[in-house]
């Protein structure tokens, strides 16, 4: 340029300053607010991250909430768990000694007397409920009561007593998120833990000529299982057996029907989802009634909980039946608590898989938080300096100007 | 033969020229901060010297000088540099309002912060977390009930807050418009004034400033080209059609778009066809409200849709405390009234179309397994429709990805029965309706027979839209929703009978369609797990990614308008700064001027005084 006018230095002074004064003042804002992004303008991919992992945190926030949750409920589970293990211990014993025959009968009576206490006790355990008023081995039925007694005369003994624990709770187990898409079961149903045998049931139906008439679904222990038109009773078999149930489908060979069999102890739960093929087979009354309490006339059940196998013990001793509780009933004894230390095992298990996934979790919310201030946070030390330097040139920038406006012609004339 | 009084005169013809040029120093001295001034420079010329060589010459040797003469006063201007600086100035105009719109745009995500909508939605998934674990409990439905509302709110708020710039944004094309209006009147009057003054043989310096003024605002608002080839007519283009031509100036007039939120649309006066300005302060301000802003508020809404979808397709199918079954959780007030998605479109008051968000099969499909099928599908595109092949190798997974990738206006996804789901994405052609399918046909029987969703295969069993009872192309078992009709991100709002029974909040999925039971939590959990899930939110496949995007799109947008922002205004400072060193005001320059130029005045008043000493000589010493 070969020619200035008045008004050129004075716009650029104006122009230059006022860039950085909005310089200055953006570095101000980002130091009071000590953020690096003030607009997402600043840095889009950054302010894409830092939302995700902001999201992701509170997530972990809440699985580790959950994993603790978990924990504890599996501790106050693993209690009365334990405390169920340590009276079948004492009953077992009981058994031991009274299967000896140098007891006479009246003492096995007053033997008796003291398994009904444990029994009673047994009940109450099962029946536990949380701090929250929650039945702990109801399954999804947390507000009903799981086992229901029913007292009646026993031979051998005057008054009524506890003859039989119906399982009133469901098999559903509660799950918790401890992880993106990853859940873990808090509870255990009270069919399964506190069960001594597998359970067989017995259709006394003749199922050589079924043929199913349209496609059907039925659901045994919460597995959905898909069946088709046309379908005979050994394509149904071969389904169920396929199934992730933990159950086995045989047809009697004697009287051709329907045989299931859990292949470890628990309760099986079936019933029609839609169409009526168990009900047909003779397994179960209809589609409305619920399990357990479903079995169609003339099928039998086989395989009994854990308090079955108490009461056995206390009816044999009732009847000072030496044989059968040195046999069949401590056998029963030894399968229940086999079932009430694998479901120990089990919980344990869980918690210890929890306490890891803790603190994987908990691990895992200072690293991200850490990636938010990566993405976010302002290097203090560097805009300080940055800051001090344009402060620096601004000054030069006003103090020349100041000066190099120039003085004008006007300044000499007279 | 020489006058007397010749020498007189020519002093006098010197005094009037040096007092002419001192009144031009003081004009430039006054006008030098004035916006688009040029300064002015007189030419001093010789008078004609006498004698003409005609017959009345005198016979004197020599031809004799008479003095000074002003011949012109000229602005001292680039004519070229003025060009460049308009069509500069549309750049500026653009990226200015452009940068100052987005800017605003991306105030209203409060992101990354606590306060986002983002974090709202997170609270409100992580209620259901807690409702999982307490099944049982009135608090967790409570506080669930809490975070929805404050996430409706939220939704509507960010809704309300970009209907308010989109109201801005309105105004402000009023505004420029009218402004354009104005200054091409005021060209037009100036044109007329510049030609009658020059066909009197003037400069009009002053009154070309102030077209160049007033063009050079105009080249910021809209993009023109200049034109001055015909000296006596001035005129200005714009997208190559005459805005001013001479005096005549064609004015713009606004328009209500009722196919776009009945904003103003830009049409010429006179012949009433659209005008689309390509360049300034319009064009930004247009582009910004009709695909920036409308894109905003198409991601909300379909953010909006598809949540309300999706946490009402699980909550419908759950149970409360109480075994309340079939309770949406979420209301949209502005949905299409008539069960079957019939629209009055014309408002003839004859059904004319059907609008339907979404349409699911009826049979559950795998993932996983290979088609078996060969065939093409037909979906409504943003330019027409978009086909799709698939072929027997093909996975479901493998065609769904396909469908979403298609660009086209229908995205597809398994639901949680595993049935195929199809639904309306926001529309990108101004005319259209958002969130409603408007063509599905499939060639082949994947879409017939293998998903159970249309009737029959081809043209012939195609989904269209324009025409009533379309659902009827829909196979029975199939599923459909209709679509909004209004913006649903400004109507969400929690169910009011939840509010008013809270436990109505569904936690328990329930065995086998009967009531769940009190501790079953499995619902709460699937409607927190939509958080991550793959549920095509438009492009986005969650809700997760729609939000990381939104994020990053606006901050790149913004990111762009500041860099251009900053070049252009760098750009016309330069052309401003060349300007202002070629015909700006020097102070020193215009002071020694003005010595000079008193010294002159003062030199002629001598010369007159000599003259006039000569004349008191003759007339009153001769002693005749």
């Amino acid at each position: 340029m070969d020619r200035v006018s008045s008004n050129l230095p004075n716009d650029n002074m104006q122009y230059f300053t006022r860039q950085r004064q909005v310089d200055m003042n953006a570095m101000q804002s980002r130091l009071a607010s000590q953020n690096r992004i003030l607009n997402l303008r600043d840095d889009p991919a950054a302010a894409g991250h830092a939302g995700r992992y902001q999201s992701f945190n509170t997530r972990l926030e809440r699985y580790s909430d959950n994993i603790q949750r978990s924990i504890e409920m599996y501790r106050s589970t693993e209690t009365q768990v334990r405390s169920a293990l340590d009276i079948l211990h004492e009953v077992r014993q009981l058994a031991v000694q009274a299967a000896n025959a140098t007891y006479p009968a009246e003492e096995r009576k007053i033997m008796a007397g003291q398994v009904d206490e444990y029994l009673q006790q047994l009940v109450q355990v099962a029946n536990a409920t949380d701090g929250e008023g929650n039945a702990v081995f109801g399954g999804f039925r947390t507000k009903t009561t799981p086992f229901r007694t029913v007292d009646g005369v026993v031979p051998g003994h005057g008054s009524s007593v506890m003859v039989d624990v119906e399982y009133l709770g469901d098999i559903g187990t509660k799950q918790s998120e401890i992880a993106d898409n990853q859940y873990i079961d808090t509870t255990f149903p009270g069919n399964q833990v506190f069960w001594a045998e597998n359970q067989s049931i017995f259709s006394a139906r003749d199922a050589s000529s079924f043929v199913l008439g349209q496609d059907s679904v039925i659901s045994i222990d919460d597995q959905s299982i898909q069946l088709k038109q046309g379908d005979n009773v050994y394509a149904v078999i071969a389904k169920i057996n396929d199934s992730n149930a933990a159950v086995k489908a045989r047809l009697d060979p004697i009287q051709n029907s329907l045989v299931l069999e859990t292949t470890n102890p628990h309760q099986i739960w079936m019933r029609d989802q839609s169409g009526t093929v168990l009900q047909d087979l003779g397994v179960v009354k209809d589609p409305e009634s619920n399990p357990p309490h479903n079995l169609a006339n003339g099928a039998t059940r086989f395989g009994g909980s854990l308090f079955d196998m108490v009461i056995s013990l206390r009816d044999n001793l009732y009847a000072n039946d030496q044989l059968d509780i040195g046999g069949r009933v401590l056998s029963g004894l030894d399968k229940a608590m086999g079932t009430v230390l694998s479901n120990l095992g089990s919980i344990g298990a869980k918690t210890t898989r929890m306490e890891l996934a803790y603190l994987t979790t908990e691990k895992l919310i200072p690293d991200y938080t850490g990636r938010i201030s990566r993405e976010l946070d302002l290097d203090v030390t560097k805009a300080i300096t940055d800051y001090k330097v344009m402060e620096m040139t601004h000054k030069a920038a006003l103090s020349t100007a100041a000066r190099i406006i120039q003085p004008s012609l006007l300044d000499f004339l007279r | 033969m020489q006058s007397a009084f010749q020498g007189i005169e020519m002093g006098k013809r010197s005094l009037f020229a040096h007092a002419r040029a001192l009144s031009t120093v003081g004009h430039n001295l006054s006008n030098a901060s004035t916006e688009g001034y040029s300064r002015q420079r007189v030419h001093f010329s010789a008078t004609e010297p006498l004698y003409r060589p005609d017959l009345a010459r005198a016979e004197t040797p020599g031809q004799i000088g008479q003095g000074v003469d002003i011949s012109r006063i000229e602005r001292v201007h680039d004519q070229l540099l003025q060009g460049r600086i308009v069509a500069n100035s549309a750049g500026e105009g653009y990226w200015q309002s452009r940068d100052k719109y987005i800017g605003q745009l991306e105030q209203v995500y409060n992101e990354p912060s606590e306060l986002s909508l983002r974090s709202r939605m997170d609270k409100f998934w992580d209620s259901w977390q807690e409702l999982s674990q307490y099944p049982e409990q009135m608090g967790a439905r409570q506080a669930i009930l809490e975070r929805a509302n404050s996430l409706g709110d939220g939704i509507k708020l960010r809704h309300q807050q970009l209907l308010q710039i989109g109201s801005v944004l309105d105004q402000d094309v009023k505004a420029t418009v009218d402004r354009v209006n104005q200054l091409t009147t005021n060209i037009g009057l100036l044109n007329m004034d510049i030609v009658r003054v020059k066909a009197e043989g003037d400069s009009p310096n002053d009154l070309m400033d102030k077209r160049d003024l007033l063009v050079t605002e105009l080249g910021s608002l809209v993009n023109i080209t200049i034109d001055e080839r015909d000296p006596d007519e001035y005129s200005i283009h714009t997208n190559g059609l005459h805005i001013v031509q001479g005096a005549i100036h064609r004015p713009f007039e606004l328009q209500t778009d009722l196919e776009n939120e009945g904003y103003s649309a830009v049409h010429w006066g006179d012949v009433k066809s659209r005008f689309y300005p390509d360049g300034g302060k319009l064009a930004s301000l247009l582009h910004v409200r009709d695909i920036d802003l409308r894109q905003e508020v198409q991601g909300l809404d379909n953010m909006a849709v598809n949540f309300i979808d999706l946490v009402n397709e699980v909550h419908t199918q759950s149970y409360g405390l109480g075994g309340q079954n079939n309770v949406d959780f979420f209301v949209e007030h502005a949905f299409v009234t008539n069960a079957n998605g019939n629209y009055d479109r014309n408002g003839d008051g004859q059904m004319d179309h059907s609008y339907v968000f979404r349409m699911t099969g009826s049979n559950a499909l795998d993932a996983k397994s290979q088609i078996g099928l060969r065939g093409t599908l037909t979906l409504s595109g943003p330019q027409g429709d978009v086909a799709v092949d698939y072929f027997p190798t093909d996975t479901v997974e493998d065609l769904i990805l396909r469908v979403n990738l298609s660009g086209a206006e229908v995205v597809a996804r398994l639901d949680r029965n595993n049935q195929l789901s199809l639904k309306g994405a926001p529309s990108a052609a101004l005319g259209q309706p958002d969130f409603v399918i408007r063509k599905v046909a499939d060639s082949g029987q994947f879409l017939v027979g293998y998903s159970g969703l249309l009737t029959t295969s081809g043209d012939a069993g195609a989904y269209q839209f324009n025409r009533q009872d379309a659902v009827s192309s829909l196979r029975t078992g199939s599923d459909f929703a209709v679509a909004p009709v209004a913006h649903p991100s400004g109507w969400i709002s929690v169910n009011q009978q939840l509010v008013k029974d809270p436990g109505a909040i569904a936690a328990a999925l329930g065995p086998n369609g009967k009531p769940g039971e009190a501790g079953d939590g499995r619902a709460a959990l699937e409607v927190a797990a939509l958080r991550q899930r793959s549920v095509m939110v438009g492009s986005s496949p969650s809700f997760d990614d729609y939000f990381s995007d939104r994020v990053v799109a606006i901050g790149l947008k913004g990111q762009e308008a500041e860099i251009s922002v900053k070049t252009h205004e760098l750009i016309m400072k330069n052309l401003r700064d060349m300007r202002e060193s070629y015909s700006g005001v020097n102070m020193d320059e215009e002071l020694a001027q003005m010595i000079k130029f008193q010294h002159g005045y003062n030199a002629a008043a001598r010369f007159i005084t000599t003259v006039d000493g000569m004349l008191d000589v003759i007339i009153n010493r001769m002693g005749v």
